[in-house]
């Protein structure tokens, strides 16, 4: 076992797999010879050469039109987007195209894409470079989305979407990209650990749970699985028992997990960094009515970021998204407390 | 136009062949669309008619079996009968059948054919674009000899689809012809009422990429220009922008009626253009004039062509519509 950082773990898992597979290449803004504009690529430039880390213009559309034409004729290609906000420029590529490919020809080709970068709240980057769009790629179908909590699963889940025959967009979460081994494992022990063999891959589908509690079930992925995994500690030392599941990807969604969860907690939060109106929770909590609703002790509570663009303020942004504290708010409130 | 003397007059014929069998099929839909319900055909219906020479000449120029490809907009079925594809699928696809190339699911604007290196026609205009970029990286990446055709319309040059495209194409040096089929319309508005700069082979001049303007209704011109560049292109890979003037003979789509088209175009302008610019016409003369074309192959080519549209028809219509089944099928690989 390794303890690594979340952006080494996405560092790992992109070299291991373009070392073993020569049909794999970078392409984005700054991936090569500025480094990575976060590192992550570091070195690559040098030791695959520009055909396989390619600098491009600051250009999202032609970056995924080049990796999903290189894709349908057959290379494995990994689009780098700064920050994910900036997906929205080329939205069309993503929505319009990577996704209907496979399915309005008929299954004649196949996109077998990885499109990634950064996203979610960071520190003080304001109303563009600081949101969680994930929704807007869950909706839809044809896509993967991927959306990693622990270093652990950030590797195994990225190495999956490489070798995934489909596009998957990965959403990396920024604010989590350079969180300590220790600061990791003192909110739970072994959390920032990764196994070192080089196959170790994570599916897609399958939440996974964090920490075994009997009296509510915390459910969480991304950014939010920590804040849960801290809320759970909070609520330890009152007395109260949490389950915490991570996601880890919203498509394909494994529901069957939380729902096992609840018909043994009986109650359940939902916990997304975005906009609650029509987000992943919403969802979520749907599906729990619709399969677990005769289980529930409680209504199911949503815990979701403020309904505003993000704010610069160190202050309003530090209130702009969950904390561990609303989370233990909104698990005391299922339980009448 | 090369030089006569050297021209293959044989193949030309087989390309006239090729023009009259499109024609034939995109003027059965035509015809057929009073009726278009029985047959499984709706929503939009882009027909090809007067542009035939350009997806034959530039097609025709290629080496489909050798790894060359190209890549279409929603005006496609004229690219998949150039390129070789089975007349019956593409009907059966423009029909909504199971038959059909895409199994019925994509329809008449998204006709492909993976096996001859046909990636697709695409709805979103300009979208297709980028996608080439793609393909033509990958023949890069593998060092291949190959060469990858995009094509487009004019409407697609002022999407900012086409110009991240261009810039990395040159920057890459990507073997991508891009195809330029300007028809003069995008739907109903005109180059002159869309294109601040008409003339639109200048405006790649900023890519500093390679350009050429072809009489995109002789194709003699067509077809010898782009073989030629095509060689150069696999010779020393680099994107080429070519502007193929042409003309559409029917609406943009079957939505767009006489009526609709009488906003934008007048009836006599589009009976002159079938007198004066028609490819096919002029490929016959020049043929008949050349002594490799009688008037017998003429009649013999126009009923073979009509009797593979009608064979078509008939294989749609004797075809299945997909099974319920098929409804949640081929969404992921």
């Amino acid at each position: 076992m390794a303890r690594l950082r979340y952006a080494d773990a996405i560092t790992s898992a992109l070299r291991e797999e373009m070392l073993a597979d020569d049909r794999v290449f970078i392409a984005g803004e700054e991936v090569g010879q500025y480094l990575g504009t976060l590192g992550v690529t570091s070195g690559f430039l040098k030791e695959f050469g520009p055909m396989r880390v390619v600098d491009t213009p600051i250009s999202e559309v032609g970056i995924l039109g080049l990796g999903i034409g290189s894709a349908m004729a057959g290379l494995r290609p990994v689009c780098e987007m700064m920050r994910m906000d900036f997906a929205m420029v080329a939205y069309d590529q993503v929505i319009n195209h990577a996704a209907k490919i496979r399915y309005m020809f008929g299954g004649q080709f196949k996109v077998p894409m990885v499109i990634r970068g950064p996203s979610g709240v960071g520190r003080q980057l304001s109303a563009q470079h600081s949101q969680s769009l994930e929704v807007l790629f869950a909706h839809v179908p044809g896509l993967k989305v991927v959306v990693p909590a622990t270093p652990a699963d950030m590797k195994g889940l990225l190495k999956t979407a490489m070798r995934d025959e489909n596009p998957v967009i990965v959403m990396e979460a920024l604010r989590l990209y350079f969180e300590k081994p220790d600061v990791l494992d003192a909110i739970l022990p072994g959390l920032s650990e990764v196994p070192d063999d080089p196959d170790f891959t994570v599916p897609f589908g399958q939440a996974n749970v964090l920490r075994t509690g009997t009296d509510v079930t915390l459910i969480g992925y991304s950014t939010m699985t920590i804040q849960c995994l801290k809320a759970a500690n909070i609520l330890a030392q009152e007395g109260i028992s949490a389950e915490v599941i991570d996601l880890r990807t919203l498509l394909p969604l494994d529901m069957a997990t939380p729902i096992a969860s609840i018909k043994k907690t009986h109650r359940a939060v939902v916990v997304q960094e975005q906009w609650g109106l029509y987000g992943c929770a919403a969802e979520i909590s749907a599906q729990i009515a619709e399969r677990a609703f005769h289980d529930l002790d409680a209504p199911v509570q949503r815990v979701t970021g403020a309904f505003v663009p993000m704010p610069y303020a160190r202050n309003l942004e530090n209130i702009s998204f969950p904390s561990e504290h609303d989370i233990v708010i909104a698990a005391k409130r299922t339980l009448g407390r | 136009m090369a030089k006569k003397p050297t021209l293959d007059l044989t193949k030309y014929v087989r390309f006239y062949e090729q023009m009259v069998y499109i024609r034939e099929f995109e003027e059965l839909i035509g015809k057929e669309w009073n009726n278009a319900a029985a047959h499984g055909m709706g929503g939009y219906m882009h027909l090809y008619s007067g542009e035939e020479a350009i997806a034959v000449g530039l097609i025709g120029g290629m080496d489909l079996t050798a790894g060359d490809c190209f890549i279409g907009h929603y005006r496609d079925h004229g690219y998949a009968l150039a390129a070789g594809s089975d007349p019956g699928e593409v009907m059966a696809e423009i029909c909504g059948k199971s038959t059909g190339c895409s199994k019925g699911k994509g329809g008449s604007m998204h006709i492909c054919d993976a096996a001859r290196g046909f990636y697709g026609g695409y709805g979103i205009v300009g979208g297709n674009v980028p996608i080439a970029l793609g393909l033509g990286w990958a023949i890069k990446y593998r060092n291949q000899k190959n060469v990858c055709a995009c094509f487009f319309g004019d409407g697609s040059m002022n999407q900012g689809a086409f110009h991240e495209t261009l810039n990395m194409a040159q920057l890459y040096k990507v073997p991508v012809i891009f195809a330029l089929e300007n028809n003069g319309y995008a739907m109903g508005t005109s180059i002159e009422r869309s294109h601040a700069n008409q003339n639109l082979r200048s405006r790649v001049d900023s890519f500093a990429m390679r350009s050429v303007t072809i009489n995109g209704q002789d194709i003699f011109e067509v077809h010898e220009q782009m073989a030629q560049i095509i060689q150069e292109m696999k010779d020393d890979p680099h994107p080429v922008f070519v502007e193929f003037k042409t003309y559409r003979y029917h609406g943009h789509g079957a939505a767009d009626t006489p009526v609709t088209q009488s906003t934008y175009r007048t009836r006599d302008e589009v009976a002159r253009a079938k007198e004066e610019k028609d490819p096919i016409k002029f490929a016959q003369a020049k043929l008949v004039e050349a002594g490799v074309l009688t008037n017998e192959m003429i009649a013999d080519i126009q009923a073979r062509a009509y009797a593979s549209a009608e064979a078509a028809m008939k294989f749609s219509d004797d075809s299945p519509y997909p099974d319920p089944s098929e409804l949640i099928k081929d969404v992921y690989a």
